[in-house]
């Protein structure tokens, strides 16, 4: 018995031993981030890299989900995650709380700019705050307009351009096939960041923009009412979406339309496997991916998605976080996402690649989508201008405000927050 | 012969005694000030600072400023007039309900699994999924409400995004969720009381409605004071059913002041105002507590 005990805390010590000998980091996604490919880029960086162990840590569906749980570790100093995938809209707030280590002292200036030229252009930009680098892009992501081709094209219609063909499509196609539960435009309506695109989308489609390259808010109300009293118009005056557009998530879009029940969806990136390769889909092969539309003399405008590795400032293995970082936004990496997760790729160079075409041949059409995909306000008080924005087109939607008086109150919250 | 009883032995007993129920109280009281009374106070601290992440990870002392704040932002005062309308009407709702329940599952079934299961089933359902189960319910398009009214010929309805329906929805599943609750108390509370005062009763030719009345529910009223205060404090809390139903939309009109306390600060990271929010919130749930129990002691002298 004595024995088995000596044995036991030899077998414990040396296995203690050979654990201290590895450098452990601790990797933090999204359930909906695919973990199963995660684990396979991980497990080849760790057959490279013998004194590395690289753990996974999946946390919740949402991006909002996944904050909630990061702001109590991070709030709370906790060294246990090293590197972290936040999402595209969140590098301001991790740089104004000091959540992030910056990678700024690994690069010398000129080595960062060669680095960063090489990704898509919204990206480089999106993750340097005040002049530092807080991220670098994992995979990207944009707002595309989804449409029925079998629908345009037995009504001789082509892709729209802009908005107005776009409702003239819906309406000449609604009023010819007579079916109860076909609708025609479909958008973000309820109370989600989704929303905050969809209230954004008509103001940049104009030619305007919420704040500009200095941080000076330049939204003006009679912008913020066309945007609201667009959407509205979509219900009431063009009947072209239903009237409970304020209930409607991304998902309950993309159910619909899967369901053959939208002409147009304004939806991100994911719909498209989803239509594609789903068992119950619908609509199989019917499904068309265009630049969303834009008003007239004014220009096509996607919102920008995606998502960003950076390094907790509470890691205690920095310098081999940082070499992971490098690893997984390399050009390498971002193709393994492409092909086995049909996640858009953050190097333009990867759009014309025969392997990734091979595997998602759509994306010959999202590279000038993603191109033109402009950023939501980069702003520390980020959640707080985006809970504005989406409250107020939510309101308008539910017909509690009307577009001017919800307009009032976006421009006065924004005011609040960026300061006069 | 009785042997003389060593006085120390005693002495000594009782000390222990008394020392041995300190001892055993401390890792309760130690555990209850760590998990209860220190968050608490940590609490009520940071609500002095300014301590907003998005702006910086330093706090700066700022007195009562956050305090004032509230006082000045009408989002809260809408919030507290949401948390307090719930509470006015779901309270004194899942009474009545409650109290039908109990009355019911005491009735002197054969078979008394059936009912009993009935009260137990949304009681112990978690607070989100009922949310979201209701949620379902509502959808102005897929619901099963709006799909009986319309088979009835009545009007598609906009349960979720009309404030005064999205309000009424609401209460609706709160009321649904804890008269259960209501009842478990008061059905433990009838079975207190004794059958003979029933018998006797009758006796005397009390109606039903007097046996109600004067025996029933002056001997009922311990356990709907507990019941009350229970369910009050909880309607103040009110946070998972309308987050899952209507995320506090259209708008904010069915915000709540905890579902504005966690936006507060765990979106938008300003944990100073956040925590003065929470304090409020706090204070206001202490004060009713206070009531209740005055008129607890009240009534038993």
């Amino acid at each position: 018995m004595k024995k088995l005990f000596w044995l036991a805390l030899a077998v414990l010590v040396a296995s203690g031993a050979v654990a201290q000998q590895a450098t452990r980091l601790r990797v933090f996604i999204g359930g909906q981030q695919r973990p199963d490919v995660m684990r396979k880029i991980l497990d080849a960086y760790q057959q490279r890299n013998p004194g590395v162990r690289v753990e996974i840590e999946v946390g919740g569906a949402t991006s909002d989900q996944q904050q909630q749980y990061l702001t109590t570790v991070l709030a709370s100093r906790d060294p246990s995650i090293d590197v972290i995938l936040i999402d595209v809209i969140r590098p301001a707030q991790y740089a104004a709380a000091k959540w992030s280590d910056t990678l700024d002292k690994y690069l010398p200036a000129a080595s960062r700019a060669n680095l960063l030229k090489q990704y898509l252009p919204a990206y480089a930009k999106a993750n340097v705050i005040n002049g530092q680098l807080i991220a670098l892009p994992s995979f990207a992501d944009a707002q595309f307009l989804y449409y029925r081709k079998d629908l345009l094209e037995k009504y001789n219609l082509k892709p729209p351009t802009t908005w107005d063909e776009a409702i003239k499509q819906a309406q000449t196609i609604l009023a010819g096939e007579r079916n109860p539960n076909l609708n025609g435009i479909g958008f973000m309506g309820n109370i989600s960041e989704g929303t905050v695109c969809s209230f954004l989308l008509p103001i940049w489609a104009a030619g305007g923009d919420v704040d500009d390259d200095s941080g000076k808010l330049i939204l003006t109300e009679a912008q913020a009412r066309n945007s609201l009293q667009f959407w509205l118009d979509l219900m009431d005056k063009h009947k072209v979406s239903p009237p409970n557009m304020a209930e409607k998530a991304q998902d309950t879009i993309r159910q619909e339309m899967q369901a053959g029940r939208w002409v147009f969806g304004t939806l991100f990136a994911y719909a498209w496997n989803r239509f594609q390769n789903d068992a119950d889909s619908q609509v199989k092969g019917k499904i068309g991916v265009v630049p969303l539309p834009r008003f007239e003399g004014g220009r096509s405008a996607s919102c920008l998605g995606g998502w960003q590795w950076t390094i907790s400032d509470f890691s205690k293995n920095k310098a081999q976080a940082y070499k992971l970082v490098r690893y997984l936004s390399s050009p390498e990496v971002s193709k393994v996402l492409a092909i086995e997760a049909s996640n858009l790729p953050v190097f333009p160079s990867l759009y014309k690649d025969p392997d990734v075409l091979k595997a998602n041949p759509w994306f010959a059409d999202a590279l000038p989508v993603v191109q033109a995909a402009r950023a939501r306000p980069v702003h520390p008080r980020y959640p707080e201008v985006a809970d504005v924005m989406r409250k107020a087109l939510n309101a308008v939607l539910a017909r509690t405000k009307t577009p001017e008086a919800a307009a009032k109150e976006v421009i006065g919250g924004l005011q609040a927050i960026y300061g006069k | 012969m009785t042997r003389p009883q060593p006085r120390y032995r005693r002495s000594l007993g009782d000390l222990s005694e008394r020392a041995l129920a300190f001892w055993l109280l401390v890792p309760a009281g130690l555990l209850l000030g760590l998990i209860a009374l220190y968050p608490v106070l940590r609490l009520v601290y940071t609500s002095f600072f300014q301590y907003q992440l998005t702006l910086g990870p330093e706090a700066s002392f700022n007195g009562l400023e956050n305090y004032a704040t509230a006082l000045r932002d009408a989002r809260f005062w809408n919030a507290l007039k949401n948390t307090s309308l719930i509470v006015l009407i779901t309270v004194p709702g899942a009474l009545v309900v409650g109290l039908g329940l109990a009355l019911l599952a005491n009735l002197p079934f054969r078979v008394k699994w059936p009912v009993r299961l009935g009260l137990l089933l949304p009681w112990a359902l978690p607070l989100v999924f009922v949310g979201l189960i209701f949620q379902w319910f509502f959808d102005s398009q897929y619901g099963v409400v709006n799909d009986i009214i319309v088979r009835l010929g009545g009007e598609r309805q906009f349960w979720l995004f009309r404030p005064d329906l999205a309000f009424w929805a609401i209460c609706f599943t709160i009321i649904w969720k804890t008269s259960s609750f209501v009842a478990l108390i008061l059905l433990a509370g009838l079975q207190t009381i004794p059958k003979e005062l029933y018998e006797a009763a009758e006796v005397d030719g009390a109606s039903p409605f007097q046996r109600f009345w004067r025996v029933t529910l002056p001997l009922l009223t311990p356990a709907i004071l507990v019941a009350l205060i229970f369910r009050t404090i909880t309607a103040f809390q009110t946070f998972d059913i309308p987050y899952a139903m209507t995320k506090g939309g259209p708008g904010n009109a069915t915000e709540t002041l905890a579902m504005y306390v966690r936006v507060t600060s765990i979106e938008n990271l300003n944990f100073g105002y956040g925590s003065a929010l929470a304090v409020l919130l706090f204070l206001l749930s202490m004060a009713i507590t206070v009531v209740y129990l005055r008129y607890v002691r009240g009534a038993d002298e």
